[in-house]
């Protein structure tokens, strides 16, 4: 009989796991995602890809929204700035798509800060207005310095080769992309065990307290956004290595909002509200225009009402969650647990 | 229930099965389905135009399938709405193509040109209604090919009519073009040949982007007069060019300067929305509008007026979807003329043995060859006279 979780050492409190049932549970997703690849499709594999790589940016985004408490609107340029970055050091200056993957997370990073100094004066709305304008600012940017981004003509990158292997295939992207995904979790995850992740969470919380407590909210805040724009630059960088090809019409501010959607369907202020959000979002629309065929099948008449009906579902679930469960999936996730650990005798 | 009954009531429920499944099939006496994917943009920010094109591709493979399919063998059209999204486009793109499709009907310039290299690695045939130049190259996109007259072409047909039309009111100077452009791929697709064309002849050239949601276009237009152009060259879609079109009317631009719309702001959706600021406004119509009767339209009008519509009603985009999907078709008939198997590579070589395939008038006659994809170089002006397109000229080629 369970009647709660309690712990007898510090040690176990800061575990990342702290059950059994946690680490059975670890074990079955990770041997379900090494697994995967060998079972899907392509049009599986191209989808897992998607999500690992939203997945990818929608921790990025949170560590600085959910976690520091820093509204952006600016993800879509940053992921452009991610994209471009490694686009051109790949096509224009040779190097190769690893490198250029890596030299990518640092511009982000690098761009992400200098964007994120308004913050320190700016709150709330004024921030969010702030990394708009960042997005806008990028964009235009990379739409009109053809000399350095081809403008608004498409940059064609060469096929990532790894030991003559093409690497953006949908299987070995697959072993790519979620490679990266557990090197971002279990850095993210450990960050928040650190002065650094305990400072932001404080500067979220209340920032005059932080302050007083002697957190450098300049220091920190700036720090937030590289490291929110490392990994979003990362998810940038490996759209552009999947897909050969950089277009801004892939970075634009809806892109932004659908990741602030993700987060917040997800959970802020956690990773795996990231996952589920991410998963949640870009899954959607797929689910959604397959069941559209399922019912066309039955019912022809509806045929052409049904990409409305798919838009119109797509804004009444961000209704429903928001009204519903303002935590998102991870509190139904959490719920979800609780519900099974005290069964059948909950308090 | 005793055993007799539990078995008999298995084969009745598997019967049952096998024969809705046939029921499904069609009958069983048909020859295979031939699949051939698409997708649409019917809620997008091009919806207005992705509407009735996509209803058109629809419309010929259900006509299509109505008169015997190709050869016998119906034509099964997997489609869905992408609403414009690139992602959305991939997601189809790969389902379909798991699904087993030998062709592939696009839309826009973005996911097109996004999908290039992926097509060119699964070799499956793709047209769509973007007609950027970018897709004639045939190392980067093989299996792409070109319905339309491209962008660019369009734009140097437009400048070569403005040379002669110059000429001929008497001017013995070269007249100055401004090439005004939606800014994004589709829009700056033009440019380069376009500039180099003016450049070549030795007209005067800039080109102007027009700002993203822009409520009017006053500052572009005192940029025009202030750069003396009498022709303006406009690469965008229907309404910000209606809008720029009103406020030259109202800044009394068009007293000076004829405008020119290349394709996707000529149509009638751009005549409603532009009213009498339309008139006399020239355009590079590569698919004739409805409103000039030729022998293309009647399979199109016909079946829409089976189904209580009409060609006019749908407009010009109906019967540009019609043909694009009817191309892909012919290639698919000639691979099984042959008696070959309908895969990706046979029908990128038949479509490529397509020597003047007649759309009765809608286009110009459409021919493809192994070094060029480009469906068609030359296309007819039509002028906006009292709210209609009306022929204005002769075909014209880019060419030369």
């Amino acid at each position: 009989m369970i009647s709660g979780i309690f712990h007898s050492t510090y040690e176990k409190d800061m575990a990342l796991r702290k059950t059994h049932t946690q680490k059975i549970r670890i074990a079955i997703v990770i041997i379900f995602v090494l697994a995967f690849p060998f079972f899907a499709n392509r049009y599986f594999l191209t989808l897992a890809n998607q999500v690992g790589i939203a997945i990818i940016g929608a921790i990025g985004l949170n560590i600085l929204v959910g976690y520091t408490g820093q509204i952006s609107l600016g993800q879509g340029g940053f992921m452009a700035v991610g994209a471009y970055a490694a686009g051109i050091l790949t096509a224009r200056m040779g190097m190769p798509w690893w490198g250029s993957t890596i030299a990518a997370c640092f511009i982000t990073a690098l761009i992400g800060t200098l964007f994120g100094i308004p913050s320190l004066r700016l709150k709330g709305l004024y921030l969010a207005i702030a990394t708009l304008a960042a997005q806008e600012i990028i964009l235009w940017v990379v739409t009109h310095w053809r000399a350095l981004t081809g403008g608004v003509d498409a940059l064609v990158v060469p096929d990532p080769m790894l030991f003559g292997l093409r690497m953006n295939t949908d299987f070995n992207f697959y072993w790519v992309t979620w490679g990266l995904v557990a090197v971002v979790t279990i850095l993210t995850v450990n960050l928040f065990r650190t002065r650094f992740g305990r400072a932001f969470i404080a500067i979220r919380d209340q920032d005059i307290a932080a302050s007083v407590m002697g957190v450098d909210l300049f220091k920190y805040k700036l720090l937030a956004f590289a490291i929110s724009s490392f990994w979003v630059g990362l998810a940038g960088a490996l759209t552009a290595h999947y897909r050969n090809i950089v277009t801004w019409e892939r970075f634009t501010v809806d892109i932004s909002v659908l990741y602030l959607a993700m987060i917040i369907i997800g959970g802020l202020g956690s990773v795996t509200g990231s996952y589920l959000g991410a998963t949640f979002m870009t899954l959607l629309p797929a689910v959604l225009t397959n069941l559209g065929r399922a019912v066309k099948s039955v019912l022809p008449v509806i045929d052409s009402i049904i990409p409305f009906i798919q838009q119109a579902t797509f804004g009444i679930v961000i209704i429903l969650f928001l009204i519903f469960e303002p935590e998102g999936l991870n509190k139904m996730w959490k719920d979800l647990k609780d519900y099974f650990r005290l069964w059948p005798f909950s308090y | 229930m005793s055993r007799f009954s539990k078995t008999l009531f298995a084969v009745l429920v598997v019967a049952s099965m096998v024969l809705t499944a046939c029921g499904g099939g069609g009958g069983g006496g048909e020859k295979a389905p031939i699949k051939v994917g698409a997708i649409f943009d019917l809620t997008g920010p091009t919806s207005d135009v992705g509407t009735p094109y996509g209803e058109g591709v629809k419309g010929f493979v259900e006509w299509k399938n109505a008169n015997g399919g190709i050869d016998g063998h119906p034509i099964e059209l997997i489609s869905a709405d992408y609403a414009y999204k690139v992602d959305q486009a991939e997601q189809l793109y790969t389902q379909y193509v798991q699904e087993g499709v030998v062709a592939f009907m696009g839309w826009g310039t973005g996911d097109t040109e996004a999908l290039r290299g992926k097509i060119a690695a699964d070799k499956i045939p793709f047209m769509s209604a973007s007609y950027s130049a970018n897709l004639l190259d045939m190392e980067a996109a093989p299996y792409n090919f070109l319905i339309g007259t491209s962008y660019s072409d369009q734009a140097i047909i437009a400048i070569r009519w403005a040379m002669d039309d110059y000429a001929a009111k008497g001017n013995s100077d070269k007249p100055k073009v401004v090439l005004i452009h939606h800014d994004s791929p589709f829009g700056q697709s033009p440019v380069p040949d376009a500039q180099a064309f003016a450049e070549a002849n030795g007209v005067g050239f800039m080109d102007i982007a027009m700002p993203k949601g822009a409520t009017d276009y006053v500052a572009e237009l005192a940029q025009i007069q202030q750069f003396g152009a009498s022709y303006v060259v406009i690469q965008n879609v229907s309404s910000p060019a209606a809008v720029l079109l009103k406020d030259a009317v109202s800044q009394g631009v068009t007293d000076t300067v004829q405008f020119i719309t290349l394709n996707w702001c000529s149509d009638e959706i751009f005549i409603n929305l532009a009213g009498d600021a339309a008139e006399g406004v020239i355009g590079t119509i590569p698919f004739t509008p409805p409103s000039s009767p030729v022998p293309g339209h009647d399979d199109p009008d016909a079946w829409l007026k089976e189904q209580g519509s009409s060609l006019a009603e749908k407009g010009l985009h109906y019967s540009q979807g019609w043909w694009t999907m009817a191309t892909m078709a012919h290639g698919i008939e000639l691979v099984l003329k042959d008696g070959k198997e309908v895969t990706g590579e046979n029908l990128r070589a038949a479509l490529e043995s397509i020597q003047n395939f007649d759309t009765g008038g809608v286009t110009a006659p459409i021919s493809f060859s192994p070094t060029s994809h480009r469906g068609s170089d030359s296309l007819r002006l039509f002028k906006v006279e009292n709210g209609k397109w009306v022929q204005a000229s002769d075909y014209i080629s880019a060419g030369d």
